[in-house]
């Protein structure tokens, strides 16, 4: 039975150690991930903090400087489908936008007027997000859109 | 045609839930007569998903776009060979392509086992042709491949272009058939625990398949990876997207099984942990399944949202409730009487093994459901990316190598001071000698230095191993040294197989640590004529060529590559536009070698001839593929038929007492 124990404290120890790598690296690695809305309703909060927004590119933003591969645009809230519209009455007036800078990355494949992206980067005090990356979300045709 | 395929389908859900009743009534009343018969049922099924899939291809390549699938999924000007691989393009299809492996697999079983395995292999039968009747009812009522389209489009909406090159063709079937032959040793396990009868039959009846799915999901993550790094365009291969854990977690699983499986053949221990293992295997195969489909959590690479995630959450937990009830139910029975003696043992080494392995795709999991999690404690979504996965596999993954070179090297139960010191020294001194090199190389990161020290400790305790087994076999058999070597791993197959499969392992591993400590990256901007340099490397850009055809428009940049100022090769990366969808693509140009890849990415054109380039140089990224070879080649000789397990298959099977499969004092894998 001795080593039973043993055992069973050196399983403790692994599965401990397992944990504490887990718990740190959550704690230093977590972003938050909002929506447009999400972003205005605690705006002052955010500023600084590592941010992945997802939105949607509000058309005719769209600028791009090939020579020092910038790239800006301003992102506007991915409209709901599945909203009940009898609810909809919350946020008519006007609609949250941001502004996004990303300088240093190649313009993405995909990326177009009213595609969906996710914006990683910071928010700054004047409320414009500094981005390290935009990603689009590839409409994939996994689901086509409603070809029906 | 659809007519056909509908028809087969709704045939195939009846014969899968006949053959259920038939094989459970055979097998409680002892009527042969009925388990034949559900064995005729499931093959019947296994031919009307062949016809299915047979009808959904005929629509694909005579472009039927009366078929919602096709007009989705296919157009008049996709390549032949993509009209064939749009049958796992879509939702549906994959679904019908997933049943289609389900049932050869489930077939293949039960002839495999139409005359042994009399007690256990009816009711592993009716587990399968349950999971097949959950994939069939999707198929027939939820989400169907021949729905009809209201209106006959002239044209269909083309496949993905992300989804038009070759490895569409290869790796989707090797994920799915890693995923889907899971099932098989999954529904041994349970048949064990419905009947009790828990010994290690179940065990060693669906080894083969294991590791056959273990073979395909390393397969198919290694493709994977592969994909991403030639097709998707940003100088890398695994990003840690859910979709990449859902296929990483069961791999993992599927490797902690195979390794304590071990255990419990020598020394009957760990039975419920093995049961355990190969339900969590295959329970994660489904809800990989059911995070990619369902949009709950939020992938780069998103299979848009569709309806099917309640169902696969609602099978989830059927299986996996299910499955722990019965556990519990046979707890009792499961207790096994031996006891871990020593931590210098193997069993130990296997033990802690798993729980680095476990502990790695519990960690997966986790970073993957976290956003859901934290939405739901703390109405926050919050994400972990790349950076919380590498911060703890890394260092397991350092854990796990360690354990690779110990393990195979100590005596099962435990081993004495004096060997330690003999089967170690070696590997010891190469492990050492070889972080100093790179430290007066001039490597100072201490996850660089470790990796490697490790990688050479472990390469050299399977060298320790070898030279053992050939020179036993020239002391004793007075052979020459290639063919005592060829002997050697021709008799024991399984253990060294089990090694060269460990040494692709430590050489993929190495392409890993090197091709994420040392890739560096320049992006440049540049006219015709101009050069720029990466590293060793100059690039001079030559000018741009135009191609056009009815499916796509290209524009392919040529840069020439020198080094040391002299001419190396040309290479070509390009801008692709499909004009179905209105969507650019990229095409990278690659130059591989062993010491480092050179990766160019064409960025972005503009109007007056400037062209942007991203280019990556990337170390060692070669050695993950040469390693991930060589796992293959490891495993192929691993499955390679041995006449002695044939042997004792058989008398195991004729209820004779247990007998060692290999024969072999101290076999490893």
């Amino acid at each position: 039975m001795r080593f039973r124990l043993r055992f069973v404290i050196g399983t403790a120890l692994v599965v401990g150690a397992i944990v504490y790598l887990i718990t740190t690296a959550i704690r230093s690695t977590s972003e938050y991930y909002l929506t447009v809305n999400e972003v205005a309703a605690r705006q002052t909060e955010l500023v600084g903090q590592p941010l992945r927004v997802a939105g949607r590119v509000k058309p005719g933003t769209i600028s791009w400087d090939p020579g020092t591969l910038t790239l800006n645009f301003g992102i506007v809230a991915i409209p709901d489908l599945n909203a009940d519209p009898a609810v909809k009455t919350v946020s008519t007036a006007d609609p949250a936008s941001y502004t996004v800078t990303c300088a240093g990355e190649p313009k993405p494949d995909m990326f177009a007027d009213s595609r969906d992206v996710i914006v990683e980067g910071k928010l700054d005090a004047t409320g414009h997000i500094v981005a390290t990356q935009v990603l689009t979300s590839c409409p994939s045709k996994y689901k086509p859109a409603q070809a029906k | 045609m659809p007519d056909l395929g509908r028809l087969a389908l709704a045939i195939a859900l009846l014969l899968a839930i006949y053959s259920i009743g038939s094989n459970v009534y055979g097998a409680r009343r002892s009527h042969p007569e009925f388990i034949a018969s559900a064995r005729h049922a499931l093959w019947a099924m296994c031919a009307m998903v062949t016809i299915a899939v047979v009808a959904l291809w005929t629509g694909l390549l005579t472009s039927d776009f009366s078929l919602e699938y096709v007009a989705s999924y296919s157009s008049t000007t996709l390549p032949t060979a993509y009209k064939f691989t749009a049958l796992w393009g879509g939702q549906q299809g994959s679904l019908l392509f997933w049943t289609w492996l389900l049932s050869i697999f489930t077939s293949i079983a039960a002839f495999l086992n139409r005359r042994r395995n009399q007690e256990i292999a009816p009711y592993a039968m009716a587990v399968l042709a349950g999971v097949a009747i959950f994939f069939l009812g999707m198929l027939n009522f939820v989400t169907r491949p021949f729905d009809l389209m209201a209106v006959i489009p002239a044209q269909g909406t083309d496949l993905n272009p992300l989804l038009q090159n070759y490895w569409m063709a290869i790796h989707p079937p090797s994920l799915y058939t890693g995923y889907v032959s899971a099932t098989v040793p999954f529904a041994f396990g349970a048949a064990a625990l419905l009947t009790g009868k828990l010994d290690d039959t179940w065990i060693r009846t669906t080894r083969r398949w294991a590791i056959f799915s273990w073979f395909f999901l390393t397969l198919g993550n290694l493709f994977g990876a592969r994909w991403a790094y030639e097709v998707l365009g940003w100088g890398g291969y695994w990003a840690w997207d859910p979709v990449e854990n859902a296929a990483f977690m069961p791999w993992l699983v599927m490797t902690a099984y195979l390794h304590s499986v071990m255990i419990q053949e020598r020394k009957d221990m760990l039975k419920v942990w093995n049961l355990a293992l190969i339900g969590l295997a295959f329970s994660l195969t489904i809800f990989g399944t059911f995070i990619t489909r369902s949009g709950v959590i939020s992938s780069v690479h998103s299979f848009t949202q569709s309806g099917l995630g309640p169902y696969f959450l609602g099978f989830l937990i059927v299986v996996v409730s299910g499955y722990t009830g019965l556990l519990i139910f046979r707890a009792k029975a499961l207790h096994s009487p031996a006891e871990f003696e020593s931590y210098l043992s193997r069993e130990a080494a296997f033990l802690f093994n798993n729980l680095m392995l476990i502990g790695i795709a519990f960690a997966v999991f986790w970073g993957t459901i976290f956003p859901v999690l934290s939405e739901a404690v703390r109405g926050v979504k919050i994400t972990v990316g790349p950076p919380f996965f590498n911060r703890v596999a890394g260092p397991l993954a350092l854990g796990l190598i360690f354990l690779m070179g110990v393990g195979p090297l100590i005596a099962w139960r435990r081993t004495t001071a004096s060997n330690l010191v003999k089967s170690f020294a070696a590997p010891a001194i190469a492990g050492v000698a070889t972080g100093v090199i790179a430290l007066a190389a001039g490597l100072r990161a201490w996850y660089v230095l470790t990796a490697f020290s490790l990688a050479a400790f472990v390469l050299g305790t399977i060298v320790v191993e070898f030279r053992r087994g050939v020179g036993a076999r020239r002391h004793m058999l007075a052979e020459t040294a290639p063919k005592a070597l060829i002997n050697l791993v021709a008799k024991n197959n399984r253990r060294y197989g089990g090694y060269i499969i460990h040494i692709g392992v430590i050489v993929a591993f190495v392409g890993i640590v090197g091709s994420s400590f040392f890739k560096t990256e320049v992006k440049k901007s540049v006219r015709e004529g101009q050069s720029f340099s990466i590293g060793a490397y100059q690039l001079r850009y030559l000018g741009l060529s135009a191609f056009e055809n009815a499916h796509l428009e290209t524009a392919t940049a040529r840069l020439e590559v020198s080094r040391g100022g002299r001419v190396v090769t040309e290479m070509a990366p390009a801008k692709l536009f499909y004009k179905r969808e209105q969507q650019p693509a990229t095409k990278v140009a690659i130059r591989s070698t062993p010491f480092a890849d050179l990766y160019i990415v064409l960025a972005g054109l503009d109007q007056n001839g400037q062209a942007t380039f991203e280019v990556f140089l990337t170390p060692l990224v070669f050695w993950l593929w040469a390693g991930g070879l060589l796992m293959a080649i490891g495993t192929v000789v691993v499955m390679w038929p041995n006449v002695r397990e044939r042997a004792a298959i058989a008398v195991a099977v004729r209820g004779a007492a247990p007998v060692s499969i290999a024969g072999d004092p101290a076999p490893g894998q």
